[in-house]
């Protein structure tokens, strides 16, 4: 195959989406901690899902409307940080083909590599070689060597992914926290597995086509679905759509919406414009759309008939969520009163943690963090949803960090991102947030507020693997300090001690102790009095916090 | 010319010596318990009304001194010509100031009184009024002691820790601060008075920590003011140990020429701020 058509760009980026979907597990065990939530190949898998799920409503047209539309789905589909540099990296591979008219040549798919490994390393402030970011700047190298030679699209890709493959082999001997972890780097081996699918969609038989594309008829859910936490809107109809056409502006179909519903998105990317509203009107919203461009993923539900099925099946309800789907808590009444000059954002797990969270002024949790990083588009629709001015993001997580400031880029009113990376940390810099203050002077406040707190996390070990002195057997008890392995034992009790050992000094006063859903308040009052007895010049403070996978999260001040 | 007095009320927390030595008035605001009615610091002392606070399950309330018993004060102490320099708790917390005001066109026309709204509260009314006092035996002008007055209330920066918002969330008198109520963590707020009520100043985990912070500001408000002499004040709820812990950091934190006045809150401030409440007061001269 010397050139690739739209049909086949197409089955490429559906093959890559399933085959990522199917080693995403594999992927996952890769985290150089063996914490539970190592999650780059889901984060992976999702995000390049939601971006195919674009290219599915598409005919099997033009390759450049193909690769805007990936650009656009993998963008707001980002979860996590691979996820975010996976969108980079579509993002820059678009670019790449903006000239291509009706097929792409090796030399085409050389240079859309090549771009697309630039893309990565702007997006990353300070560039780490051993990860993703040098493998796919080694298959782009391999790519243009073979491009130079004269190689068809088929062969060009086939060295992409030699190269690929040689860059991951050798990311433990330039990362030796790698090579101490017995793992090559887990985004590095999600790009070789991107480059697996592709070829895969390029040399399948076309019986063997037809069963990939079958399955990913159904993908996995990736889009957050209206919630029973909410207050039930007063407006009936969620109303979700594209609408395809050059030259729209949001701020027109947004201020003629306005007073159609509530709960109003408008998100633009270029020749795409994606539209949810809640709605009494759905006809007179696609009415009015439908006249700007064409309409394409309509989907109409009815909320208060899903709100009595989501009362009548609670339980089932919240099991659904926690498999695919971050949930956001809306505010109440959004739009209704007038804006307050800055509102907050938290991503944040656990409904005692979501309370705290609240109680402290944060208008709106993003559920997720530790088990589903909420993706770019769930973020931007939660900075939406705030009725203020601008807006205020605590990630609350390392891997959050980075989708949270994609979605500040993506979203229209002023968002500032304070890099918090752990709870303790947005806890901490609530501390300083100052209604009335400007955003920068907040944001200043808060990122110095963030740092007085030292960060601990109690989990388990999902492998075997050793962490600088520490040998590590799977389902061990490990403590985290400031998110590295500090500590290893038997239980989360003593593992908790062990590590506040290590994290408080005579300056430390206060200790606060989250506990998780798997633990009971005995259990917690118990550890609690033990510390306080160990540590009688500080306070000791205990908190249900009901977040998953972490026994403990306590932090030292 | 005419003698100058100087007048304040309970909600001042002047130490009962200074107030002695200087002839300071103070004109007492009620305390209610129920039916059971105390005036602050005559009938009540502070140790008393902590000791009952404890006890009690009512909350208790305050109210102002009505207009004529200003006039009362104001026409025992003063003689026709004489000149009455009146300071009161903030008039945004409480009517003392009003009636006060009131009272000045109830009485004998040939005593000036001068009422000034001090916009703050405890030792921050009772800082100035001292140095009223001392600038009236001095004998200094009524013109100038206002000056004096009005530079330390400029000047005056106020920070305090309470225990719990409980207290100035029932009785109405937390201003600014509601936006503080109703966390889930313990937090310990450091307070201030902006524009004569209180306002939130800093959110802060653990007593210790807002204690530490409270010497912090004594730095940073010597850092603000270079050169000047400054002078502090602390007062507290039934907290001794917490106060004279900090009076005893600050002379070396602010370089201090004076001793630190140390004032127990009385009830007219404790029912609001609650036992446990530590305050300080900073201001140049």
């Amino acid at each position: 195959m010397d050139v690739i058509n739209g049909f086949a760009f197409k089955n490429m980026l559906l093959a890559a989406a399933r085959h990522l979907d199917q080693q995403k597990d594999k992927i996952n065990a890769l985290n150089v901690f063996p914490v539970p939530d190592g999650d780059t190949g889901t984060n992976m898998s999702l995000t390049l899902s939601a971006a195919t799920k674009e290219l599915e409503q598409f005919g099997n047209g033009e390759i450049r409307r193909l690769a805007s539309l990936l650009t656009r789905g993998s963008l707001m589909g980002a979860r996590g940080n691979s996820g975010v540099i996976l969108s980079q990296f579509f993002r820059g591979f678009s670019d790449g083909l903006a000239h291509v008219q009706e097929e792409i040549t090796g030399e085409d798919l050389a240079h859309a590599l090549a771009t697309a490994s630039q893309t990565t390393y702007r997006a990353v402030m300070k560039p780490v070689e051993g990860t993703m970011l040098t493998v796919a700047r080694v298959a782009a190298e391999h790519a243009a060597q073979a491009a130079a030679q004269g190689a068809g699209a088929l062969e060009v890709l086939q060295a992409a992914l030699d190269g690929a493959r040689q860059a991951l082999a050798d990311t433990p001997n330039i990362l030796p926290v790698l090579k101490q972890a017995g793992v090559v780097d887990a985004g590095g081996q999600g790009l070789v597995c991107l480059f697996e699918g592709f070829l895969m969609g390029l040399t399948a038989a076309p019986e063997e086509l037809e069963e990939l594309l079958a399955e990913m008829a159904a993908p996995p859910a990736v889009e957050a679905v209206p919630q029973v936490e909410q207050e039930v809107s007063v407006n009936k109809y969620c109303t979700e759509f594209i609408i395809l056409g050059s030259g729209i502006d949001p701020h027109q179909v947004r201020g003629e919406l306005e007073s159609k519903g509530d709960s109003l998105l408008v998100v633009s990317d270029g020749d795409v414009v994606k539209v949810h509203i809640h709605t009494d009107h759905p006809g007179q919203v696609l009415e009015f759309c439908g006249a700007l461009g064409e309409l394409t993923e309509i989907a109409i539900d009815n909320m208060r008939l899903q709100n009595q099925e989501f009362a009548s099946h609670e339980e089932s309800h919240h099991l659904d969520y926690s498999v695919g789907n971050n949930v956001i808590d809306f505010p109440v009444n959004s739009g209704q009163s007038e804006p307050k000059p800055i509102g907050i954002v938290a991503v944040v797990s656990g409904d005692g943690l979501a309370e705290i969270f609240k109680s402290l002024g944060v208008d709106c949790i993003v559920t997720g963090g530790q088990t589903m990083n909420p993706s770019t588009e769930e973020l931007v629709r939660a900075i939406d949803s705030v009725n203020a001015e601008q807006v205020i993001i605590l990630p609350n997580n390392k891997n959050v960090i980075f989708s949270a400031q994609q979605a500040k880029e993506l979203a229209e009113k002023p968002v500032g991102v304070v890099p918090t990376r752990s709870v303790p940390q947005g806890i901490a810099a609530l501390m300083y947030f100052v209604a009335e203050d400007s955003l920068e002077d907040n944001l200043a406040a808060m990122e110095e507020g963030m740092r007085e707190v030292k960060t601990g996390e109690i989990t388990y070990a999902v492998r075997s693997t050793v962490a600088g002195d520490l040998h590590i057997e799977e389902r061990d008890i490990i403590g985290l300090a400031e998110g590295k392995i500090a500590v290893v034992g038997a239980t989360p009790a003593s593992v908790a001690q062990d590590l506040l050992r290590k994290m408080v000094d005579e300056d430390s006063s206060v200790i606060s102790i989250y506990y998780g859903a798997d633990l009971d308040e005995a259990a917690a009052q118990e550890l609690t009095e033990l510390i306080s007895a160990e540590f009688p010049e500080c306070e000791v403070e205990v908190y249900a916090g009901g977040q998953p996978l972490y026994y403990y999260i306590v932090s030292v001040e | 010319m005419g003698q100058i007095h100087v007048v304040t009320d309970s909600g001042s927390d002047l130490p009962v010596k200074l107030r002695e030595e200087l002839g300071i008035q103070v004109v007492p605001l009620t305390v209610r318990f129920g039916d059971e009615v105390f005036k602050d610091g005559v009938d009540l002392t502070a140790a008393e009304f902590y000791a009952r606070l404890k006890q009690e399950t009512r909350m208790p309330s305050t109210s102002q001194p009505s207009p004529a018993e200003f006039v009362e004060v104001y026409e025992r102490i003063a003689k026709p010509g004489d000149t009455i320099i009146s300071i009161h708790l903030s008039s945004k917390m409480s009517g003392t100031y009003q009636s006060a005001m009131l009272a000045t066109t109830m009485i004998d026309p040939k005593i000036t009184v001068h009422v000034v709204d001090s916009r703050a509260a405890s030792l921050g009314i009772g800082v100035p009024t001292i140095a009223a006092a001392k600038a009236a035996q001095a004998g200094k002008s009524a013109e100038e002691i206002l000056t004096e007055v009005e530079g330390i209330l400029d000047s005056l920066r106020v920070y305090f820790v309470v225990d719990t918002l409980e207290y100035l969330q029932r009785n109405g008198r937390i201003g600014l601060a509601s936006a503080l109520v109703g966390t889930l963590l313990n937090i310990k707020p450091v307070l201030t008075l902006v524009d004569g009520q209180v306002a939130p100043f800093e959110k802060i985990r653990g007593r210790a920590k807002a204690f530490k912070r409270l010497r912090e500001l004594g730095a940073e408000f010597r850092e603000r003011n270079p050169g000047k002499q400054l002078k502090a004040a602390v007062s507290h709820a039934d907290n001794q140990t917490e106060a004279d812990a900090l009076a005893e950091a600050l002379p070396e934190i602010l370089d201090l020429q004076d001793e630190v006045v140390v004032g127990e809150i009385g009830a007219t401030i404790g029912v609001h701020a609650g036992p446990g409440t530590v305050a300080v007061f900073l201001y140049c001269v």
